[in-house]
């Protein structure tokens, strides 16, 4: 190859523009998924965020109506007044077995404050007499109100509503608490959503001994040693591979943040994390969200491929018909020139110039005929030739 | 007979002998050298720098040692 030949100079610049125009397609595309893959992670966390709120809302409102036809029931006031724990368990198991396959895993019955110890756990009653003072049962014997939230007991998170318990002549006689499960929750989000959930909490705010006995009841793995901070609660996930976090709980924004985008063998996903309060507001625990995006970046790498390969071929085209043009208006034209006048001052004074265009390398081809006319008739007139 | 007409003679015996376009040939010559060939008679004097000009238009032309 030349590199002084013009033709060699436009074939390496032609080549230049399609190495540049792939490289910038491949660059555009990068970019373009980075910022399509962070806005599908903001929207996975404040989606998740809100679709958490929109069902602690229902299951808040489904709990409130349960202890709205409890706190009519003459049979249960009666007996719950008269501390009669065997006739309470009687009239209100055959109901907790049916709120159970409704989600409601928690249903206790409160003694009126000072004292205010747990009378009966529906969930487990052997255990009734502790005292659990939280946050939600100060609120409560301060209001008299029905109280309702996030709030963590010793091992574990629940969505919970308490609220004051009246006996047939309107006297407290106590409180009754309802209580979902986070874990249900993040279940019946994954079953919307697609994308997986983890619950986190913050070690500060459970205790170590009721979590391990919590796991032994329930037959799962103690992984209160897993992180420094945190323990995982539940999630929807079979590992907990794609699930890190080790920071702070206190430092994450109400609203929540993204991750960050990464790849687990062939599949790609985008994780973020939103806070989790309490009925004081104290951020105890985290919802980890993690979407696979891995159809949106395969669909992304498809267009990719075609981008690139369109590029290529429309380029390569581009190239030719250039070079093709170039042969046929120019190089030719110029190697024709050229050849001529080799052969004029090789003695051949017959082959002539013929001028088709009237373009730059036409006007060209009509001032050299001109002038291998002029050189013609000049040899004409040498004596030398003229005596041969 | 001249130095340069002898080199004349050169070119077009080995056009002749290996069949070569022989307008082609001697203006390739012609142009390289500077010289018209066809103006190159018996009678035409030497010019040292004509003749080297000459011999090494042939060397690269005919891939000859003139």
């Amino acid at each position: 190859m030349k590199w002084n030949l013009i033709k060699t100079k436009v074939l390496a610049a032609l080549a230049a523009c399609l190495v540049v125009g792939v490289g910038g397609i491949l660059v555009l595309m990068h970019y373009s998924f980075a910022r399509n893959s962070q806005a599908l992670a903001v929207e996975s966390v404040t989606g998740a965020q809100k679709l958490f709120t929109i069902l602690e809302a229902r299951e808040i409102s489904k709990m409130t109506a349960v202890s709205d036809t409890l706190a009519v029931n003459q049979e249960v006031r009666d007996a719950f007044a008269a501390r009669d724990r065997s006739r309470l368990i009687e009239l209100t198991a055959p109901l907790y077995t049916e709120l159970k396959s409704e989600g409601i895993t928690n249903w206790m019955f409160h003694t009126p404050e000072p004292d205010m110890a747990v009378f009966l756990r529906l969930h487990n009653v052997a255990k009734f007499g502790d005292h659990l003072k939280r946050p939600m049962d100060e609120a409560v014997v301060r209001t008299h109100a029905m109280v309702a939230g996030n709030q963590m007991a010793k091992a574990g998170f629940a969505v919970r509503i308490l609220r004051p318990f009246y006996d047939s002549r309107g006297g407290l006689s106590g409180y009754v608490e309802f209580g979902e499960e986070i874990g249900h929750f993040i279940q019946e989000m994954k079953s919307q959503t697609g994308d997986d959930y983890a619950l986190l909490l913050s070690k500060k705010f459970v205790d170590r001994q009721s979590w391990a006995e919590s796991n032994a009841l329930w037959k799962r793995r103690d992984n209160w040693n897993d992180s420094p901070n945190l323990v995982l609660a539940d999630k929807t996930t079979a590992t907990d591979n794609i699930i890190q976090f080790q920071q702070e709980l206190a430092t994450l924004p109400g609203e929540g943040k993204v991750l960050e985008c990464f790849h687990d063998g062939d599949s790609v996903f985008v994780r973020g994390i939103f806070p989790i309060r309490d009925t004081a507001g104290n951020t105890v625990g985290a919802m980890f969200v993690v979407r696979d995006i891995s159809s949106y970046y395969l669909a992304m790498r498809h267009t990719q491929n075609v981008l690139v390969l369109v590029t290529v071929v429309a380029l390569t085209l581009g190239i030719f018909l250039v070079l093709t043009l170039l042969n046929r208006l120019v190089f030719r034209r110029l190697e024709h020139i050229i050849m001529v006048a080799t052969r004029v001052v090789g003695g051949d004074y017959e082959t002539e110039i013929r001028v088709d265009s009237d373009d730059e390398v036409g006007q060209f081809e009509k001032l050299f005929e001109q002038f291998r006319c002029v050189f013609v008739d000049l040899m004409a007139h040498v004596p030398e030739l003229q005596e041969k | 007979m001249s130095q340069l007409y002898d080199l004349r003679l050169l070119i077009e015996s080995k056009i002749k002998a290996d069949g070569l376009d022989a307008m082609k040939v001697k203006g390739q010559i012609g142009l390289r050298s500077g010289r018209v060939l066809a103006l190159i008679s018996p009678s035409t004097p030497d010019d040292p720098t004509a003749v080297s000009k000459l011999k090494q238009a042939v060397k690269e032309v005919l891939q000859i040692d003139a």
